[in-house]
């Protein structure tokens, strides 16, 4: 994450000055080794002997993906398990650098990559906002200052007080949700998490991720619900093995993804 | 490199969240929580103090010799548990290694900065005893925060390096805990690193010992200070901050080169 300017990898020529809000991928691809033993030695290291247990070739997880997203779009990723959803995200949150092409992403990124990632368990919610605020590079007065605000989005009332490894997942996720919607995303990276809260403070997170949307934020969203896919975002991404099966307005794309999942497709949700 | 120095400086607030965590975790937040760990450098030096005193009739001529010891002893075990804490300490925050982007130095560097917490309690509470006791208290105790300060740099860099090589090479923590231990055994801990029984007859062995062992001089150092009330060898403080300035460059340059990786090894 930077502040400001276009987040870069290292070695990667970046394509050009990015906007804030704005997403570049270009010919991206990243592959993953799936040995069984992910760590090798320095023993193996010193001696050589790495050829000794070389494994299934590395399963690309991005093959030359390109993807300009404009600031204050909303980009839904959809795909198979294993297609590349969360890589991508990952690759865009700069959490993972590609093998190859360029990544590029203008001002600050937030990532909910994974419900209450970075909680210390033993530590009660309110510790945790400032942990979690830090993690995103806020100081203690951006975050005093945010604190009302993020205790009353999560609705924990008292439990802010309590240890964290006490809430249920819905209170986790609300409480992680909270944190990032303070965060003054330019960009905002959700994987799947919204799914864990209940309908009405998922209704509360889509209408705070719109007024962001109006204020100029760009959304992507990676998720298996179609409906959810459908009501947040203008423009989807079928993922298909690492490829961008398909790419362009939501209804059109849901229906290919429908198609290539072989599922019936639902009835269009009244907008 | 302005720009990394900048991000580090940006999430400092971060830095500080993880050290206070850390000692509260350990420490329970009670001073009590220190003592404990003064606990294992007193049975040592009980240890060493019989070993050497007893068993072996004290070849060193040193007087309050179990002080000289414990000095010794808490200067290394900042350096062994930094170093020991800090291999481990990318892997110990895998979740947030895999999940969230922000300067990863901060881990490492936290683990470190908390031993020298506890190092600098430690090391006031045992010159409080050893400072009256041994009678050397003198105007020198002035430039030891300046020497803790040396030590803090040196095993700084060195954390950084095991801590990106155990991540990527899972056997560097083991590795490094079978050379810790004579390490410990060849650092001048026990013995003072100029006047040994073998020193007069083989001065090539002070000689290797002294300067081929970057710990010695910071332990003869802190020790001449807190212990014999002296000013440190002029040499000795220039080797300290050579090997500071050196560890820090390397294990900087390291890190950097190595932590892309680091979300999808740990």
């Amino acid at each position: 994450m930077t502040g400001g300017g276009p987040a870069t990898l290292d070695g990667a020529q970046v394509p050009h000055q990015v906007r804030r809000g704005e997403i570049v991928l270009e010919h991206a691809s990243r592959s993953f080794s799936v040995r069984a033993d992910p760590g090798r030695t320095l023993k193996e290291v010193i001696f050589r002997r790495q050829a000794s247990h070389a494994g299934p070739a590395p399963v690309p997880a991005l093959d030359d993906v390109t993807l300009r997203v404009a600031p204050g779009d909303t980009l839904g990723i959809v795909g198979r398990n294993g297609a590349g959803k969360s890589s991508t995200l990952r690759v865009l949150a700069g959490i993972i650098p590609l093998d190859s092409g360029a990544v590029a992403c203008g001002g600050q990124v937030v990532s909910l990559l994974e419900v209450g990632a970075g909680f210390g368990r033993d530590f009660s919610g309110r510790e945790n906002i400032y942990l979690n605020g830090a993690l995103h590079g806020l100081n203690r007065e951006q975050i005093d200052a945010r604190l009302p605000a993020i205790v009353d989005f999560s609705e924990l009332g008292e439990f802010i007080e309590a240890p964290v490894k006490t809430y249920s997942s819905g209170m986790f996720v609300r409480l992680g949700f909270a944190i990032a919607a303070h965060l003054d995303a330019d960009i905002l990276l959700i994987d799947e998490v919204l799914a864990v809260g209940d309908e009405a403070f998922q209704r509360k997170c889509l209408a705070h991720i719109e007024r962001r949307i109006e204020a100029g934020t760009t959304l992507v969203l990676v998720s298996h619900d179609p409906s959810l896919v459908s009501r947040t975002c203008q423009r989807v991404v079928v993922l298909e093995a690492g490829r961008v099966a398909h790419d362009g307005p939501s209804a059109e794309a849901l229906s290919f993804y429908h198609r290539l999942m072989g599922t019936p497709e639902p009835e269009p949700v009244a907008p | 490199m302005s720009q990394s120095v900048a991000e580090l400086l940006r999430y400092r607030y971060l830095f500080e969240q993880m050290v206070r965590r850390e000692l509260r975790a350990k420490y329970k937040g009670s001073l009590l929580g220190v003592l404990w760990y003064l606990a294992n450098p007193l049975v040592l030096m009980g240890a060493y103090t019989i070993m050497f005193t007893v068993v072996l009739r004290s070849p060193f001529h040193v007087h309050d010799y179990a002080l000289f010891v414990l000095v010794g002893i808490v200067v290394w075990m900042f350096f062994q548990q930094s170093l020991m804490g800090a291999a481990t300490s990318l892997l110990d925050q895998g979740a947030l290694v895999r999940k969230v982007v922000f300067p990863r130095e901060t881990i490492p560097a936290a683990t470190v900065t908390v031993q020298l917490v506890t190092f600098a309690v430690m090391l006031v509470l045992v010159a409080a005893v050893v400072v009256p006791i041994h009678g050397s208290l003198s105007v020198v105790l002035l430039v030891l925060p300046l020497l803790v300060a040396l030590l803090f740099c040196f095993a700084l860099g060195l954390g950084l390096l095991v801590s990106v090589l155990h991540a990527y090479f899972r056997d560097v923590e083991p590795i490094l805990g079978a050379v810790l231990l004579p390490w410990f055994f060849l650092s001048p801990i026990f013995f003072p690193i100029d006047n040994f029984p073998g020193a007069a007859s083989h001065p090539w062995a002070r000689d290797v010992l002294h300067w081929a062992n970057p710990v010695a001089p910071f332990i003869t150092a802190i020790r001449a200070v807190v212990f014999d009330g002296r000013a440190p060898a002029l040499e000795d403080v220039g080797y300290m901050i050579a090997i500071a300035v050196l560890a820090l460059a390397i294990g900087q340059a390291l890190f950097r080169r190595m932590q892309a990786e680091l979300a999808v090894v740990v």
